[in-house]
């Protein structure tokens, strides 16, 4: 048994021991404090959030791994960056709409924190065990989030048909993870390629149990990243959640999602891509077609955009089964995962934090009641456009260079009839996403509602950014680009690869 | 395996006597039903209004938190009895599971989760 | 059949058999009970694969703890005993019949067939088990144990946020 270094271990963990004592110092605040209103909480949060975001840079280049479970390379220094960047937006957008919404506001932040962690631990874990402990951590806190407006039905409604959806996705996803372990005898994912890396297996039994053991995992996958047959939580959980945990979901759960997809696949069945390839495209597809189709009929904005991330993970997923092993380009799939997901969590977030300024405004999230907005919220309404140009794919945005990257791969893996799907499905998703531009420009506002929109500063902060990193990632890419490239250097490390 | 046929026993054994002792009183036993014999009982008084209150939602909090210490618990036994191959860092990795715990129970008690009336 | 074959072949039945009455009967109430059967089953089995802790855990845990809990909820639901007069399956139940045999269908398959590989030393004694249990809780699967207590912690933190008496 080796070891333990705790001086090095507490030192590769710091941004994980950051948000446990963050988030300990927020609960035990809370209760002494006995409901503090006031910026304190949100103060100590965005403190936790900003030191676990500075320090994760500091991991780039590593490839260790911590306390035998705990890998800490590119990748997790990918997802700690995501991760804590889109909880800081999110705890900006947040800080007003839980106060004016319940009675108690200092357990979302400390929950906040939790869910921070647990996205990170998700993408970290190289071992079945741990993995599975760490999905159910966020999904439990996920479940906690999205009831947390106790007094109102749809929020009580949400958080229901998610729990009971993610608890069954899950126990399908543990029996997938447990015909792993038998067959390799081990819990670890690099003793799971190993066993299958050894020519004598491959031609046995054993071989037979990967593909209804993939399938089955996709199950608790395709949950958290909302994939077509697994998403039919999302639309009611997304609309009946309080939007800034919606917003959450849509990005941080979905990119831990795509993260386990990324470390599972790689890492455990490396050399059974031609299955699981095969799965994920018919999956990208499934998602893709349908997240968009049913879009077009949506008139809450919530929904729709619920819909609209559904089949943004269609997507996504396309750079994963496009994944080609040998290419080391920027249009390996895996960069292009990363890269949309980083355009992905600026486009969206700023989305919904425009729809969250607005609803805060004026009580709506209904599209019909985002008529004539641009008299209201110039604002709001001009970077909603950029934020629809952007998830549309149209170009200077971030959703341009994050389609291209995926399509890129898509076509240098020869998959060309998946890209023109997704080409195809990205003309359409035009008309919904400009059927609300059309109602915020050409409408006529409601009698009644012409005194302007006003909103929180620290909301137009976030929004700011968000859209300053929507349009420079559409404009000057390169680093962007640089950072998914850290894909690069996970695949080059890979051992079984 | 042995010392648990013990237990078996022990089940088999209470459960058989359990079924028996409810069939002979079905089977032997005499039925005849008044309607005042089938009234629930209280104390000789005729029962008024309906047997089912809303239940409290404090008795579901109160067997959550039951489930949650007495998981934190089961995690003691198999530390216990290696702790002191262990050192002191067992004693410290297990301080730190406590910490976490012991905040959360802080926590229940200051939000007034334990007060009964 | 040695003994052990026939106490696995009982335990089986227990279970299986009580898992059935719980989604075959119109009372929720009724159906926790069956629920605290298919437990017990199933504490057997763990007991029978030399799990002793495990199969103790099972009865003291979901048992004494999880079906109490459950059965408080369902006593929160108007309608406890169930209604007699509600259908017992809802209209989909061919095509999920259907579903449900091809899954089992293909998982009994594979169990079948695949040449598992098996450990290589026997099962553990009673006491080795728990002690293996704590050094690898203290050792190789810390990081699991300490985020199990994150777990639990949040939990807390839920059924407080979700269930408190305003």
């Amino acid at each position: 048994m080796a070891q333990i270094n705790w001086a090095e271990t507490i030192w590769l963990l710091g941004p994980e021991v950051i948000l446990t004592v963050g988030a300990l110092v927020v609960l035990v605040v809370d209760f002494v404090r006995d409901d503090d209103r006031g910026p304190l909480l949100p103060g100590l949060t965005l403190i936790t959030l900003g030191g676990a975001f500075l320090l994760s840079f500091t991991y780039l280049g590593l490839d260790r791994t911590a306390l035998f479970m705990f890998e800490v390379d590119n990748l997790t220094s990918f997802f700690r960056i995501l991760a804590t960047g889109t909880s800081v937006l999110i705890l900006l957008v947040s800080v007003d709409y839980v106060r004016s919404r319940s009675r108690h506001a200092g357990e979302f932040y400390s929950l906040l924190l939790w869910v921070t962690l647990a996205v990170i631990l998700v993408a970290a874990s190289s071992d079945l065990i741990l993995l599975y402990l760490s999905f159910e951590l966020l999904s439990i806190t996920s479940y906690i989030l999205v009831g947390w407006l106790r007094d109102e039905a749809r929020s009580n409604e949400a958080a229901i048909k998610y729990l009971l959806y993610g608890a069954i996705s899950s126990a399908v996803m543990l029996y997938g993870m447990s015909l792993l372990y038998g067959a390799a005898g081990s819990t670890r994912l690099e003793d799971i390629a190993r066993t299958f890396s050894d020519p004598a297996v491959r031609v046995g039994t054993l071989d037979e149990l990967v593909l209804p053991a993939v399938v089955l995992m996709l199950a608790g996958f395709g949950f958290k990243t909302s994939l077509v047959p697994f998403h039919q939580w999302a639309p009611d959980a997304y609309e009946g959640a309080p939007t800034p945990v919606t917003a959450f979901l849509s990005v941080g759960s979905k990119a831990a999602g795509f993260a386990v997809l990324i470390r599972v696949f790689l890492t455990a069945l490396p050399m059974f891509q031609v299955d699981w390839a095969a799965v994920l495209v018919a999956f990208s597809i499934l998602t893709m077609t349908l997240g968009n189709l049913v879009a077009l009929v949506q008139t809450n904005m919530k929904r729709l955009l619920a819909y609209s991330s559904v089949a943004q993970a269609g997507y996504i997923l396309m750079g994963l089964a496009a994944y080609v092993a040998t290419d080391t380009s920027t249009l390996n799939g895996i960069a292009g995962v990363l890269l949309y997901l980083v355009a992905y969590l600026f486009t969206n977030l700023g989305a919904f934090i425009a729809v969250i300024a607005y609803e805060q405004a004026t009580g709506s999230v209904s599209i019909a009641d985002y008529a004539g907005m641009v008299r209201r919220a110039p604002w709001l309404a001009g970077a909603l456009v950029v934020f629809f140009l952007s998830l549309a794919g149209i170009p200077p945005t971030a959703g341009f260079v994050g389609k291209l990257a995926v399509f890129g791969a898509a076509i240098n893996a020869q998959l060309y009839y998946l890209a023109v799907i997704g080409v195809v499905n990205s003309v359409i998703s035009v008309y919904y996403y400009f059927n609300v531009v059309r109602q915020m420009f050409f409408m006529p506002p409601p009698a009644e509602g012409e005194e302007p929109v006003r909103y929180p500063q620290a909301m137009g902060l976030a929004l700011t950014v968000s859209l300053v990193g929507t349009l420079l990632i559409g404009i000057y890419p390169q680093p962007f680009l640089d950072l998914a490239n850290v894909g690069r250097q996970f695949l080059a490390m890979l051992p079984f690869a | 395996m042995v010392p648990y046929v013990a237990i078996a026993v022990l089940f088999v054994l209470s459960t058989g006597v359990a079924v028996m002792i409810m069939m002979v009183g079905s089977l032997f036993g005499p039925r005849r039903p008044t309607p005042r014999k089938l009234m629930p009982y209280e104390s000789g008084m005729v029962p008024v209004g309906r047997a089912m209150q809303r239940m409290p939602i404090r008795f579901y909090l109160i067997a959550t938190l039951f489930i949650i210490f007495d998981i934190e618990v089961i995690f003691l036994f198999p530390w216990a009895l290696v702790y002191r191959q262990l050192g002191v860092f067992g004693l410290l990795e297990m301080f730190t599971f406590l910490a976490l715990l012991v905040a959360g129970f802080v926590y229940v008690w200051r939000k007034g989760a334990l007060e009964w009336e | 059949m040695t003994a052990e074959q026939v106490v696995f072949v009982l335990a089986a039945v227990v279970t299986l058999g009580s898992a059935l009455g719980m989604v075959t009967t119109r009372s929720v109430f009724v159906g926790a009970l069956w629920m605290i059967a298919v437990f017990g089953g199933v504490a057997a089995l763990f007991i029978l694969l030399g799990a002793g802790f495990l199969g103790i855990v099972q009865i003291l845990v979901y048992i004494g703890a999880i079906a109490v809990l459950i059965l408080f909820a369902i006593m929160l639901t108007p309608r406890v005993m169930g209604d007699p007069n509600a259908p017992r399956y809802n209209r989909q139940w061919p095509l999920v019949a259907v579903m449900a045999s091809a899954l089992a269908s293909l998982l009994v398959a594979l169990v079948l067939r695949t040449d598992w590989p098996l450990a290589q030393e026997g099962a553990p004694t009673i006491t080795g088990f728990a002690v293996e249990l704590g050094k690898g809780f203290m050792t190789t699967y810390i990081l699991p144990f300490e985020v199990a207590s994150v777990l639990l912690l949040v939990a807390l933190i839920g059924a407080i946020v979700i269930a408190r008496e305003e």
